[in-house]
């Protein structure tokens, strides 16, 4: 997995999911990663963190299906969103946060600081 | 068709009665696209051309088993749509804005309105996006003030609404931005709303934008990669530049 800094390429996969829309802001303390998730209620978003990554799976209330996209592809479903970022930096998935408003999830997540005092001489 | 040029083809001959144009180009939360989308469906316009250029990608679009351009323009003699469904590619910006004012010079347009977005960074938290715009000239800025939408004073402005504004001015062309504010990098059928609403002091649509709230998620989920092609072009487009102080500020 590569590092992501914002949207790239991806949309979809074989696997009835889809790739959320997602941004990610360094606010010099800490990581801002919103994803927008249309169709999901905030009790389907699943979020797991890690020291360096953020994976998200959100059930939506109603599937999505696509017809008529593609001359062999007639008919795609999707139920779900699924989403796993590296962060560019560790962060203490302990202090982590996140709120949920208007389709937006929204992930606070402090970088670990390691403060080395340096005395000037 | 001459390299690098932008071409408006006009189809089955409609009429023009000094229009007014309602231009929907993919930019910040594809406020314009979704914006002139709607109108356009609502309002039952007509496709009466389209826009070609070997600028833009290779790109054609089906809908209903039909084939068409990406890039169309509807309309009904007095009002004229320009909607593109594709991201428009840095390098077309200045040759498409200097086409498309072109045209709308040769068809007397007597007002042309760039519907698109003004990115904010606490969107989640408003409920009712506000309008602002900008004028392009002292007769565009009175006809603002006069139906009271509120004026940029200072900034910058990126994108092809923004030399669109310049080359209707070289034109001797009212043009106006109408900026709702938004999601940077996601569609917001919300501004739209906010846009449409504004759009109707100067175009009497009577729209409910009631609909299209009710089918906000389903135009997210279908504006997904529009939206990314968009914004992955923004850097190019210089859309972070909205967000500096100019050295003149007063």
């Amino acid at each position: 997995m590569k590092e992501e800094k914002r949207i790239r390429e991806a949309a979809w996969g074989q696997n009835g999911n889809l790739e959320p829309l997602f941004e990610l802001e360094d606010t010099g303390d800490a990581f801002l990663v919103t994803f927008d998730l249309p169709r999901v209620k905030k009790e389907n978003v699943e979020i797991n963190v890690t020291e360096d990554t953020v994976e998200i799976i959100a059930k939506m209330s109603e599937a999505v299906c696509w017809e008529r996209w593609g001359s062999i592809q007639k008919r795609m479903t999707f139920q779900s969103f699924r989403k796993q970022i590296r962060l560019p930096e560790p962060i203490n998935p302990k202090d982590a946060s996140a709120s949920f408003k208007h389709g937006i999830l929204r992930l606070v997540m402090p970088k670990i600081r390691k403060k080395v005092f340096i005395p000037i001489e | 068709m001459e390299e690098g040029a932008v071409t408006v083809v006009e189809e089955g001959g409609i009429v023009h009665k000094n229009p007014i144009v309602i231009e929907g180009l993919p930019d910040v939360g594809l406020v314009g696209t979704i914006a002139a989308s709607y109108v356009i469906e609502k309002m039952g316009y007509t496709k009466i051309g389209y826009v070609e250029s070997d600028l833009f990608p290779p790109v054609m679009v089906i809908h209903e088993g039909k084939l068409g351009s990406p890039f169309s323009i509807y309309g009904n003699g007095n009002v004229v749509v320009v909607l593109s469904e594709i991201a428009i590619p840095p390098n077309a910006v200045y040759p498409l804005t200097r086409a498309l004012a072109d045209w709308f010079n040769s068809i007397n347009a007597k007002l042309v309105i760039s519907v698109t977005g003004l990115p904010v960074q606490n969107r989640i938290d408003i409920e009712k996006p506000e309008v602002f715009a900008v004028g392009n000239s002292d007769a565009a800025m009175k006809k603002l003030k006069v139906m009271h939408v509120e004026l940029l004073e200072e900034g910058f402005i990126a994108g092809a609404y923004a030399i669109m504004l310049n080359e209707c001015k070289k034109r001797d062309l009212n043009a106006i931005s109408l900026l709702a504010q938004c999601f940077p990098v996601y569609p917001d059928p919300g501004a739209a709303a906010s846009a449409i609403e504004a759009l109707d002091k100067f175009i009497p649509l009577d729209i409910d934008v009631s609909k299209l709230m009710e089918r906000e998620e389903e135009i997210k989920l279908k504006a997904r990669d529009l939206m990314r092609e968009t914004a992955l072009s923004a850097p190019e487009m210089q859309k972070g530049v909205e967000q500096d102080m100019p050295i003149m500020y007063r």
